[in-house]
């Protein structure tokens, strides 16, 4: 408390005690939530430590991934090239990074369909 | 077997040097930790009753609280301790401000609306009272004090709300609640002259 209220009126003392009393008769509920946002607030002390070696992740790996490239691409010519209209290594990489490709790599993609398809537009 | 105790007390002297200083950090850490998670106990109730008597609403009242227990943790951790209190108090003071103001802009924005509102847009007097619970007769006379006095508080303008609940139930000094309001010791003092006189006025029989 203040180092004032020393000089409060009986009105300022009666006034803070009616209010102090609101205060202790919270409800549960009410008290439950104050308790998970201290929680929460505290929790982010914590948080940048966890997320100074995440901000490196991606950076990582796109490095990973241009290091695998170049040696796939500019490595020793010891890998057959591919032929006229074949798959090119810089379109096979494109279609590993694109997001909005389908995922071969799932469960459930009916490869024989895209096996059909690439057959039907070789036809 | 003594050789190993003699050599591993000398291997283990630099380790523990090594470590002290990331010890000594993680030390402090957990000190500013529990230290927050003190003030912020001691302060979360009447905090609470603070938003609550300036928004009228024990949701907003809650959010407005947590939102400036984010703040001080977020940007305000490494501070002294004995700033936290005025800190947390004028970052709360401007988080129930601008929600008053939301709240002000909706109103204006709905009133071009026909009719209807959300029901829960609407202060419920009924809703807010307390429950009707038989109690003792000196409880019935805290509850209604307590009921008088709130809504009495709530309807004071904000800045002579603002500095009454700080001045007299958080407790802070004049230049304390000056920084939290973000105005002169000058301006405080007459806000609260203000609100006392006119609690005193229409409270004065009641409590």
């Amino acid at each position: 408390m203040s180092q004032e209220s020393k000089q409060d009126t009986p009105f300022e003392e009666r006034t803070r005690e009616v209010l102090d009393e609101s205060a202790s008769r919270l409800d549960g509920r009410t008290l439950s939530r104050l308790t998970q946002a201290r929680h929460a607030a505290l929790e982010q002390l914590q948080r940048p430590q966890r997320q100074a070696w995440r901000m490196f992740v991606p950076a990582g790996v796109a490095a990973a991934a241009a290091l695998m490239l170049v040696m796939w691409v500019g490595g020793p010519g010891e890998r057959k090239s591919p032929g006229p209209g074949g798959p090119s290594p810089i379109e096979d990489f494109e279609l590993l990074t694109d997001a909005e490709a389908p995922d071969f790599v799932e469960d459930g993609v009916d490869l024989e369909f895209y096996e059909w398809a690439a057959g039907e537009l070789e036809s | 077997m003594t050789a190993f105790v003699t050599l591993a007390g000398v291997y283990n002297t630099p380790i523990r040097f090594q470590n002290s200083g990331a010890e000594r950090s993680q030390d402090q850490d957990l000190m500013t930790s529990r230290a927050l998670e003190q003030f912020l106990a001691s302060v979360e109730k009447r905090a609470f009753k603070i938003a609550q008597l300036g928004l009228r609403n024990d949701d907003d009242a809650l959010d407005a609280v947590q939102d400036a227990m984010m703040k001080l943790v977020q940007s305000y951790a490494s501070r002294d301790s004995g700033e936290w209190r005025p800190l947390f108090y004028r970052i709360l003071a401007n988080r129930i401000h601008d929600m008053q103001r939301r709240r002000t802009v909706r109103g204006r924005f709905l009133a071009w609306l026909p009719a209807r509102m959300d029901d829960d847009e609407e202060y419920d007097p009924v809703a807010e009272a307390p429950s009707a619970e038989p109690t003792p007769a000196r409880r019935l006379e805290i509850d209604e004090a307590i009921g008088v006095l709130e809504t009495a508080v709530a309807e004071l303008p904000p800045r002579q709300q603002q500095a009454f609940l700080l001045r007299n139930f958080e407790g802070l000094d004049v230049s304390e609640t000056a920084s939290a309001m973000g105005c002169s010791e000058g301006s405080v003092k007459t806000h609260y002259f203000r609100a006392l006189e006119t609690l005193r006025a229409r409270l004065g029989e009641v409590i």
